[in-house]
C-alpha cells in the first residue's frame, strides 16, 4: 500500500470515527484505536498517540459550541481535573513499561465498561440535595433548559467522584482516550450531576487530561505526523458533522447497534491480548 | 455567585479560542499533509507495525523535539509542519485553562484560581520534565 492510499483510507476511517464518536457520545479517540490496530495492524503504541490527538480534536472542536451555551461547570471540571491530570501523568509514566497485549486487554476492559454504561438511562437527577463539601466548594450551578429558563442543581459525593477521576486519568494516560465513560460514571452515577452538565463538563475535561500526557507522547515519538494529520482532520470534520446531526437524528437505534459493535471489539481485543496477537 | 457579564465575556473568549485554535491547527496540519503526500505519497507506507521506544524518539527529532520541529519548519520538512499543527492543537485546552485562571482571578475566587494554577502547572511541568 502506498502512503497516499493509506492516508486516504485513514482519513475516511477517522471521519467515520469522529462521526460515530460524536453521535454515541464516546469521543473520537475510542473508535480510532481499533481502526488502527485491528484494521491496519499498527502497533498499539502508535494508536495511543493517534487517540490522544483525536481526543483533543473532539474535545476542543465540540467544546466551542458547549461553552457558549453555559452548560459546562468549569469549577467542577477544574477541581476534578486535579485528579485526572495527576492520573494522566502517572499513566503516561507507566505506559512505557506496558506491552501491547497488556494495553489491548486494558482497552478491552474499558470498552466492556462503556458498553455496560450505554445501557444506563440519562437522568437529570431532579431534587438532589447537595453535600456540605460540595456547597463549601461552590460546585452547585445552573444550566439553561430548552425553554430558555435556568435550572439550578446541586451535587454530592465529591470525594468518590474525585477517586474515580483519578482512575480515569491513569487510563487516559495509558490509552490516550478521554475515558469519557469513567468521567460520566463519576459525575452522573456518583455525584448526581445532571446529564447535560456531566457530558459537557466531561468533554471539557477530556481535552485538558489528554493535553497533560500528550507532550510526553510527542517527545517519545508515539505521535507520528503520517498518522496524526489524517486522524486529526478526519475526526474533527466527523465530530463537527456528528454534533450537527445529533439534533436531527434519532440516535437510539444507532447506539444499540454500536453497543454490539463495542462488545465484539472488546472481546476481540481481550482475546488477542491474551493469545499474544499483538506481539508481532 | 458569578458576575454574569464577566462570565459570558470569558465564555465567548473560550469559544472563540477553541474554534480558532482548532481551525489554525487543522490548516497547518493540512498544508504539511499536502506537502507530505506530494513528496512521499508514492512511496510504500511506512512500517508502523513495530514501535521501539529506544529508536522512535531519537531517530526522528524532526517531530519529537521542539528544536527539531523548529529546524524542520525552517527547512520545510513536511513532518515538522504537521507536528506544528499537532502542537497548536495541544495548546487549545491549555489556553482554555489559562483563560479560566484569569476568570477566577478577576472574580477574586482565590480557591479556584489556586486549583486552576495547580492543574496548569501539572501539565506544564510534565511537558517540560519529559525533555
Amino acid at each position: 500500500m502506498t502512503t497516499l492510499v493509506f492516508t486516504f483510507i485513514l482519513l475516511a476511517a477517522s471521519l467515520l470515527a469522529g462521526l460515530v464518536g460524536a453521535l454515541t457520545g464516546l469521543g473520537g479517540g475510542v473508535v480510532v484505536i481499533p481502526v488502527l490496530t485491528l484494521g491496519f495492524g499498527i502497533d498499539f503504541h502508535y494508536a495511543v498517540g493517534a487517540a490522544l490527538v483525536a481526543s483533543i480534536a473532539t474535545s476542543s472542536g465540540s467544546g466551542s459550541a458547549y461553552v457558549r451555551e453555559g452548560i459546562t461547570n468549569i469549577r467542577l471540571g477544574m477541581l476534578l481535573e486535579i485528579a485526572t491530570t495527576l492520573g494522566a501523568v502517572a499513566g503516561a509514566l507507566v505506559a512505557v513499561w506496558l506491552r501491547s497485549s497488556v494495553i489491548a486487554i486494558i482497552y478491552g476492559a474499558v470498552l466492556l465498561l462503556t458498553a455496560a454504561a450505554q445501557q444506563r438511562r440519562c437522568s437529570d437527577h431532579d431534587g438532589v440535595v447537595g453535600s456540605a463539601m460540595a456547597r463549601r466548594l461552590r460546585l452547585f450551578g445552573t444550566y439553561p433548559q430548552r425553554d430558555g429558563t435556568l435550572k439550578a442543581y446541586e451535587l454530592r459525593h465529591v470525594g468518590g467522584g474525585f477517586g474515580v477521576m483519578l482512575v480515569a486519568g491513569v487510563l487516559s494516560g495509558i490509552l490516550g482516550i478521554g475515558s469519557g465513560v469513567l468521567k460520566v460514571i463519576a459525575m452522573d452515577g456518583i455525584m448526581k450531576v445532571p446529564f447535560k452538565v456531566s457530558t459537557t463538563t466531561s468533554n471539557f475535561m477530556i481535552g485538558v487530561t489528554a493535553c497533560a500526557s500528550a507532550v510526553v507522547y510527542v517527545q517519545r515519538g508515539n505521535i507520528v505526523p503520517g498518522i496524526a494529520f489524517p486522524v486529526m482532520i478526519g475526526v474533527l470534520i466527523g465530530a463537527l458533522t456528528g454534533a450537527r446531526l445529533l439534533h436531527k437524528l434519532d440516535v437510539g437505534l444507532l447506539r444499540r447497534i454500536f453497543c454490539l459493535v463495542i462488545l465484539a471489539v472488546a472481546i476481540n481485543m481481550i482475546y488477542m491480548g491474551f493469545t499474544g496477537g499483538f506481539e508481532h | 455567585m458569578n458576575t454574569p457579564s464577566h462570565t459570558t465575556d470569558l465564555q465567548r473568549l473560550i469559544a472563540h479560542t477553541l474554534r480558532w485554535g482548532v481551525t489554525v491547527a487543522c490548516c497547518i496540519a493540512l498544508c504539511g499533509g499536502v506537502l507530505y503526500l506530494v513528496r512521499h505519497g508514492a512511496e510504500p507506507m511506512p512500517d508502523y507495525r513495530h514501535f521501539c521506544y529506544d529508536s522512535a524518539a531519537t531517530q526522528h527529532t524532526e517531530y519529537t523535539t521542539l528544536a527539531g520541529i523548529w529546524h524542520g519548519i525552517c527547512a520545510f520538512t513536511a513532518r515538522s509542519w504537521i507536528q506544528l499543527g499537532v502542537l497548536v492543537l495541544l495548546l487549545t485546552p491549555l489556553l482554555r485553562v489559562l483563560i479560566s485562571l484569569i476568570g477566577f482571578l478577576r472574580e477574586r475566587d482565590w480557591l479556584y484560581a489556586a486549583i486552576t494554577a495547580f492543574v496548569l502547572s501539572v501539565i506544564v511541568l510534565n511537558s517540560i520534565g519529559g525533555c
